[in-house]
């Protein structure tokens, strides 16, 4: 193999390593998010309890000392471990809903306005305004304020203030397809425009929106965190990452295990995504539409 | 004169979406409860028709929309009206928002001094052991939550190791630690940037034109690449503002930096109308202000985005 | 030289160091870094948000204004009343009456001087238009008229009997203000740049970042140890841990007792602790659901082991109670004990009262109290032990205040704290159970009625007493709520202050502090 690539040309040398960085970054991401992900699936049944028992007696407890609590307890005594995978329930649900219900919704205004233009268009470019106009976390505290807290409420917050981005991202895919060979052929023919918006133009946007989504469920976790370290998220006997932080940072100075165990968690998942993003980005859009 | 007439109806734009982010803001806050249950609750042997007086003398007996009527009207007097608490609110004002730029302007300029160097050798050398790290180390920066970072550079940047204030806004060493919070985030993101500009510049026709004129590579790379990149650099950046305030609220509150998010903040717990929809708007202003700024350039240079 | 360019900036007015440090670029200028003077750097949770007397009733206000203004009465760290601003004060006219004679030589920041036409204008603003903004006011309406007797001699016409009043002069609204400076600059400007006749002036207030006092060499009594106080505003209590711990604030109020364990590992701040007034307590919804039921209450109380949650959650920092006080306050009965830890005795009167096992409640708290945040999940723990699931839902506290308590919205149970600073049951039971407080949202019993209005139209202090401890002892007899417990005032003090006598009401005086 090597002997083979010497005799290569230089650029090929170089695609083909390149090659192979895709394979490590995507092996990486897949790996990271892949064990997270399985632990948090099955840590229903691994953790019945579902991270409540408190202990007392057991009560920070430090990390590595023993097989009862290889990452030590919490003010609580309980389990770091156990609170940190099933925590990953909230973050993974959270991350991976918000992201398909704002692609869902995002994908099908962007399309129509894309499409037939007109009124859509500009409602959805103001719309958009707006939101940039209003940071997310004081949208976030202020309707929190009235709704009550709660993760189903997170949920539709990020739904309503993200499927902009999907619609603009489709919209303007569409707006340059609409006019391209294939498209006017298929109208030519009579085609519907139902078939042809979802049989033609869609297929053809779906890279972008793939690493968009991708990035988006990285980001929602990071940002369900913030709300639930400010309290705005799940009620506080539900394990969840972001409200593990926030219990923990009194006991920053003595009880270092009780933040930084959650803490790398969240920063291992979100890498594992952006990486899998990444690779993504690469593989499907080689033009670079999505990288900023 | 298609020029104006693109700056006007943008101009109009901006106006209508602060309107609409403080009207939005000023309606929602008032259905989470008035800020006189909150003045009186540490109080005792308040009565109904001692919390009916307050509420008179603070104006909110008055139906919701001349309230934002009144607002709005002093707003373009440029007065920002009484806080329920707190004196005018311009005083508030002229304190957070130049602590909010500072540490803004800070986090980016240290961003933009560690990230174009970076940025660009990794395009240059694409593909080189340099560039997997970089691409690699900056995912790792976007994954850190915030907040989370701050924390911990203060466990060790000022209780470990005493080096850094904790917290507050006293003096340049106050301003370190912040900054590096938002900077590590703001820098991951725009050596990314910096990265695929330049990869897509560098292989523009021009640049080969400058290639094969025989010009060095670094002069092709800093007087050509370079410079034609800074203006979709900036543009990018700009468009990034709005993220960067909404990541600086937390920050804020994480180092108790007294800017405009903590008085956001405070101003929403303590149910202070007048001050939030003062925070809100001047972010808004600000947040818009900066696009249309970055939209105007950007129609200057490029007339095919214009108003079509 | 730097260590003077130094301590120029940090005398400059904090709006204006907040530039020139940036211009000057100078090396780093710690705070309360100064050349010298001694400052006092002190955190404190919250911000007072107006220093006016009659416009606030925040403990955080307390522990700042403390320092700026005097009463007609003191009341000292040991909670004695003794003579402030007034030498010495009698009842006349069966009562009707009260005479204070004013202590002389006294004069305002401003140099005004202190008599009685201020401690007659300090009341009627109080009581007329200007008070009628406030929340203070309600506090004194029992007075119905301020005379003027001679320039040092004031009289004070009651229209009922209040027999908290002393204690209320000693705090709060009852603060003397200078009345010619109140009429020159208004009423806003004295909000934020008030003139008291205390041990230290202000010399600036930046609302939601810090105040500034400095030493006022006219005070009446004495002279402060340190030239000047920086207090700053800290709401986040881990950021107020790390100031402390970082040795950027001498002196923090506020601990959490979560970070209890944090101070007392660290070899360079004490933990100073005094019994304090607050109480937290958890309240039953009488007028809904399975907790109408006085056995269920009682059982819910008996399946809580509150000395444990005391001694591992709260560093043994607190006491068990009986009633919604502490063992300082007046209308506390040693005699009546709280219900013992008995999960057995709680499943069996569950079972008695027909409660199947499993069966859900619910606990409504506000989120802005980390402390709790923790204990409320080992109660979840206990009550699962006897076979009730607990829910807790956590709402952003106005919205608790405005709505859900006061509108009467809460689950089974909800949670209260409250720290009566007149150290009085009669401030606290009246709220908790007279029918028709903002604070009551189920409770309506004729007998508690007519306890609480007994208890506040005597100044007979045996029938008080008598009354308030019956309240007690009905609500305990009838579980009307649960008394969690009673916690402990916390400091953290760098050790480089001496002098530090800690305030059990959060109304700090920072006089007689040194800072080496």
């Amino acid at each position: 193999m090597a002997e083979q690539t010497q005799n290569l040309p230089a650029r090929t040398r170089f695609r083909l390593k390149y090659r192979r960085f895709f394979k490590f970054e995507f092996l990486l991401g897949a790996l990271l998010t892949g064990v997270l992900g399985t632990l948090v699936i099955l840590s229903t049944w691994i953790f019945p309890e579902g991270g409540r028992s408190v202990d007392l007696l057991a009560r920070l407890t430090p990390p590595f000392l023993s097989w009862e609590h290889p990452l030590g307890t919490d003010p609580l005594g309980r389990d770091i471990l156990e609170r940190v995978i099933l925590g990953g329930r909230i973050s993974f649900a959270v991350g991976l809903l918000s992201a398909a219900g704002a692609v869902l919704l995002g994908t099908v205004i962007g399309l129509l306005a894309g499409y037939y233009r007109g009124i859509w268009d500009t409602l959805i470019m103001r719309f958009a305004d707006i939101q940039l106009a209003l940071p997310f976390i004081l949208l976030a505290i202020t309707v929190i304020a009235i709704v009550g807290p709660g993760i189903d409420r997170i949920i539709v917050l990020m739904i309503v203030s993200q499927w902009v981005q999907y619609a603009r991202l489709v919209r303007s895919s569409v707006l340059s397809l609409r006019e391209r060979e294939f498209v006017q052929a298929a109208r030519s023919y009579g085609l519907r425009d139902r078939k042809i918006i979802f049989g033609h133009i869609l297929p053809n946007a779906l890279g972008p929106l793939i690493i968009l989504l991708t990035l988006n469920v990285a980001n929602n976790i990071l940002l369900e965190s913030s709300l639930t370290f400010l309290g705005l998220g799940a009620d506080p006997q539900t394990p969840t990452w972001g409200g593990m932080l926030s219990e923990g940072r009194n006991y920053i100075q003595t009880a270092w295990w009780v933040t930084v165990f959650p803490g790398v968690t969240i920063m291992l998942t979100v890498l594992g995504l952006n990486l899998m993003g990444d690779w993504l980005r690469d593989e499907l859009d080689p033009l670079g539409r999505t990288s900023r | 004169m298609p020029v104006i007439r693109f700056i006007f109806v943008r101009f109009l734009q901006a106006i209508l979406v602060t309107m609409a982010v403080t009207l939005f803001v000023a309606f929602a806050i008032r259905l989470t409860g008035d800020p006189v249950v909150m003045m009186v609750s540490e109080a005792s042997n308040v009565t109904e028709e001692d919390l009916a007086r307050i509420r008179e003398s603070l104006g909110l007996n008055q139906p919701f929309l001349m309230q934002y009527f009144e607002f709005v009207k002093n707003l373009a007097r440029g007065d920002l009206g009484d806080s329920f608490f707190r004196g005018p609110v311009w005083d508030l004002i002229s304190v957070a928002l130049p602590a909010t730029l500072l540490l803004a302007a800070t986090s980016m300029f240290v961003s933009i001094l560690v990230s174009i160097p970076l940025g660009i050798y990794s395009a240059v050398h694409k593909g080189g052991l340099a560039d997997q790290m970089i691409r690699v180390l900056s995912l790792v920066g976007l994954s850190f939550p915030n907040f989370w970072l701050g924390i911990m550079l203060v466990l060790v940047f000022s209780i470990t190791f005493p080096f850094f204030p904790a917290s507050g806004f006293d003096g340049l060493a106050s301003l370190v630690l912040p900054s590096v919070t938002i900077g590590i985030i703001l820098t991951a993101t725009n050596v990314r940037l910096v990265r695929t500009t330049m990869l897509e510049i560098l292989g523009a026709q021009y640049v080969m034109v400058a290639r094969a004129k025989g010009l060095s590579e670094r002069k092709v790379i800093y007087k050509h690449a370079l410079r034609n990149g800074a203006i979709a650099l900036v543009t990018f950046m700009g468009l990034q503002f709005g993220n960067l305030i909404g990541g600086l609220v937390v920050v804020e509150l994480v180092f108790n930096w007294p800017g405009m998010g903590t008085l956001s903040v405070e101003a929403i717990a303590q149910r202070d109308y007048p001050l939030l929809q003062a925070t809100v708007s001047i972010l808004a202003i600000m947040i818009v202000g900066v696009n249309l700024a970055v939209d105007l350039i950007y129609g200057l240079i490029d007339p095919r985005i214009r108003v079509s | 030289m730097m260590s003077t360019i130094g301590g120029l900036l940090s005398h400059l007015p904090r709006r204006a160091t907040l530039f020139a440090a940036i211009v000057a670029t100078l090396p780093i200028v710690g705070p309360g870094v100064a050349g010298a003077q001694t400052i006092l750097n002190v955190a404190q949770s919250r911000d007072p948000q107006n220093l006016d007397p009659i416009d606030t009733f925040r403990l955080a206000w307390g522990s700042v204004a403390s320092n700026i203004f005097d009463g007609l009465i003191h009341r000292t760290e040991d909670l004695e009343l003794e003579p402030g601003l007034a030498t010495s004060w009698e009842f006349l006219d069966d009562d009707t009456r009260i005479r204070f004679h004013l202590r002389e030589g006294v004069v305002f920041h401003n140099g005004e001087p202190f008599n009685a036409a201020a401690v007659q204008y300090t009341f009627e603003r109080l009581l007329g238009e200007a008070g009628a903004a406030g929340p203070q006011r309600a506090n004194y309406t029992s007075i119905s008229a301020i005379e003027v007797v001679d320039e040092f001699t004031v009289d004070f016409l009651m229209n009922q009997p209040d027999p908290v009043l002393i204690t209320k002069l000693a705090g709060y609204g009852a603060m003397i203000v200078p009345p010619q400076y109140i009429e020159e600059v208004g009423e806003e400007a004295f909000d934020m740049h008030p003139v008291g006749t205390g041990p230290f002036q202000v010399v600036e207030y930046s609302p939601t970042i810090g105040l500034e006092l400095a030493r006022f060499d006219g005070y009446w009594n004495g002279q402060a140890q340190v030239d000047g106080v920086n207090i700053r505003f800290i709401p986040e209590a881990a950021t107020r841990m790390s100031e402390l711990l970082s040795g950027g604030v001498d002196i923090s109020l506020d601990i959490e007792t979560t970070s209890v364990d944090t101070i007392r590992n660290n070899a360079n701040v004490d933990l100073v602790t005094v019994d304090g007034p607050s109480v937290t307590i958890l309240r039953f919804n009488t007028s809904e659901g399975i907790t109408q039921d006085p056995q269920v209450r009682r059982a819910i109380t008996m399946a809580i082991d509150r000395p444990t949650i005391i001694e591992a959650m709260l560093g043994g920092l607190a006491s068990p109670i009986s009633s919604a006080q502490g063992s300082g306050s007046f209308g506390y009965d040693p005699e009546l004990s709280p219900y013992d830890y008995d999960p057995e005795g709680a499943r069996a009167l569950l079972a008695a009262a027909g409660i199947e096992p499993g069966t859900e409640i619910t606990l409504d708290m506000n989120n802005s109290n980390d402390t709790f945040r923790e204990i409320s999940q080992v109660i979840a723990a206990y009550l699962s032990q006897v076979g009730l699931e607990l829910n807790i839902r956590s709402h952003e506290t106005s919205v608790y205040f405005n709505d859900i308590l006061a509108n009467g919205r809460t689950g089974e149970m909800f949670l209260f704290g409250w720290g009566g600073w007149t150290f009085d049951f009669d401030n606290t039971a009246y709220l908790l159970y007279h029918t028709g407080e903002r604070n009551n949202p189920y409770i309506d019993d004729a007998h508690l009625n007519a306890l609480l209005e007994l208890e506040r139209s005597t100044y007979d202090v045996d029938v008080r007493e008598q009354a308030l401890q019956d309240v007690a002892a009905y609500a305990h007899e009838n579980a009307l709520d649960l008394p969690l417990y009673n916690t402990s005032t916390l400091y953290g003090v760098n050790q480089r202050v001496e002098g530090f006598v800690p305030a059990p009401d959060l109304r700090m005086r920072y006089m007689d502090i040194t800072v080496n």
